[in-house]
């Protein structure tokens, strides 16, 4: 009797063992154009901060919901859609003082580790490649829910990232410090499952 | 914000001062015969130390465009120095101008090479501009004062092109580059001291590489500075003038020539201004 349970028992524990490594994988997600949202921040000459935004952005997000540290995540932004609402500072911010879109028309950001620090909260650490230079990154994120959009109808998972870089960093120097050099990032994303 | 860090000390009080000095000492330290020729560098020299203050001096290896523009100038400047401390004679001084900065031009604009139709043009232009205008400053005599008026006058109009096509950081640069020749040319005035040299030409390709930053990194209105190329021949117009072989001739025969250098300058912002035109203002 005692072995019949025993056995019960350890057939009980594998399968559940077994179900719980195949929820582990992570599920693959494609970034929501449509409702991703990549802004920052930057200190004026001290009077005040501008807000801008990239209107194109793409990427793929691997997700493990109950491994969230198996999580990766891979963004490409793109550079040339850099928006200030102001044409001419946009050109400007086009240019070789700046962004220099047609010589690195993309901003990457790939994910190396992530840290959960609370139920719905992280850090995520990556690497922001810009201007041909990589350096490491970590963002606060929160994890705000997933499941089927009623809009869509598509399973879906949302983000929302904080973080801030000196752009100098990047060796984007031009009109620094006098033009803020830490830059705040703001960004909202909505991925959609593959 | 410090002294230093002013739009106007940056792009013209500093490199004015640092020509000034730089090729005053330089002419002091080669003595009186490859002093003469070696002064020139002082603008290549004052203009990387302004390069250095305006936007930071690029990593090694440099990740942009504008970094391979900076050290493609210090290795200019380098040719140009060792050609004049070595005597080599201005033709040939220039050929090898010409070489450096036919290869430094591939370099600074490789990432976006060969590109389409448009850019293989525009790389084509610019290879036979910049050889033209080694080759038209080669002849216009040893002196320092007529190819640096030329400089100067050239200088202006790409930086009023790239204010334009807002591109800041190449205006300021043009600029400062203007005023660093500003420098060498109140050593040369009334009376010319020095002699353009092989560091002379290199300022000048220093000036072509800037170009070519704005021709292939931005979208300022290039196709302007074709109205700047008859500053070349600034030299022919004044020579016409009946001016007397005097020293004082001789120095308002440099007046004039630069009036009549500036006028292309002026003439191809002008039209820069008017190809952007319906734009807004700038949002600085």
């Amino acid at each position: 009797m005692k072995t019949v349970l025993f056995a019960a028992a350890l057939l009980a524990s594998v399968a559940t063992f077994g179900a719980g490594a195949a929820q582990a994988a992570p599920v693959a997600y494609k970034l929501d154009p449509a409702h991703t949202s990549v802004a920052f921040i930057i200190n004026h000459l001290g009077f005040a901060n501008m807000i801008g935004r990239f209107n194109t952005t793409s990427g793929e997000i691997a997700f493990d919901k109950d491994a969230v540290q198996n999580s990766t995540l891979k963004v490409a932004i793109d550079a040339a859609s850099v928006d200030t609402a102001h044409a001419k500072r946009d050109e400007h911010l086009r240019s070789p003082d700046f962004f220099n879109a047609r010589e690195f028309p993309q901003i990457t950001f790939k994910s190396t580790k992530i840290e959960k620090t609370d139920d719905k909260a992280g850090k995520l650490h990556g690497e922001l490649t810009m201007l041909g230079t990589t350096k490491p990154v970590v963002l606060d994120v929160t994890f705000n829910k997933e499941g089927v959009s009623p809009a869509s109808k598509l399973e879906t998972v949302g983000f929302s990232a904080r973080g801030t870089i000196k752009r100098t960093d990047f060796g984007m120097k031009y009109g620094a410090p006098n033009i803020g050099d830490e830059i705040q990032l703001l960004i909202e994303a909505e991925a959609v499952k593959s | 914000m410090s002294f230093l860090d002013d739009l106007v000390v940056q792009t013209a009080v500093f490199p004015l001062l640092a020509g000034l000095i730089g090729v005053g000492l330089l002419r002091f330290a080669g003595g009186p015969s490859r002093g003469r020729r070696l002064a020139a560098a002082g603008v290549a020299v004052a203009f990387l130390a302004a390069y250095a203050l305006i936007v930071g001096v690029p990593a090694l290896p440099p990740p942009s465009s504008m970094g391979r523009l900076f050290w493609s100038a210090v290795a200019g400047v380098a040719l140009g120095v060792a050609a004049d401390l070595a005597g080599i004679e201005p033709k040939r001084g220039s050929l090898l101008v010409g070489v450096w900065l036919t290869a430094a031009l591939a370099w600074v604009a490789y990432p976006v090479l060969p590109g389409g139709l448009p850019t293989i043009t525009a790389a084509v232009v610019l290879v036979a501009a910049a050889w033209f205008a080694l080759s038209r400053t080669a002849s216009q005599g040893s002196g320092a004062a007529t190819p640096g008026v030329v400089l100067l006058a050239a200088a202006l109009a790409v930086g009023g092109v790239a204010l334009v096509g807002a591109s800041a950081s190449v205006a300021q640069l043009a600029f400062a580059l203007a005023a660093a020749t500003g420098g060498l040319l109140l050593w040369n005035w009334p009376m010319e001291r020095h002699v353009w040299g092989t560091a002379g030409q290199a300022a000048l390709g220093i000036l072509v590489l800037l170009t070519a930053a704005l021709t292939f990194f931005s979208s300022a209105p290039v196709e302007a500075l074709v109205a700047v190329l008859p500053a070349f021949f600034a030299d022919r117009l004044r020579d016409r003038l009946p001016l007397p072989q005097s020293t004082a001739g001789r120095a308002a025969g440099t007046v004039a020539l630069t009036v009549i250098a500036v006028v292309p300058a002026i003439a191809a912002v002008g039209i820069a201004f008017l190809l952007s035109a319906g734009t807004e203002a700038s949002g600085y």
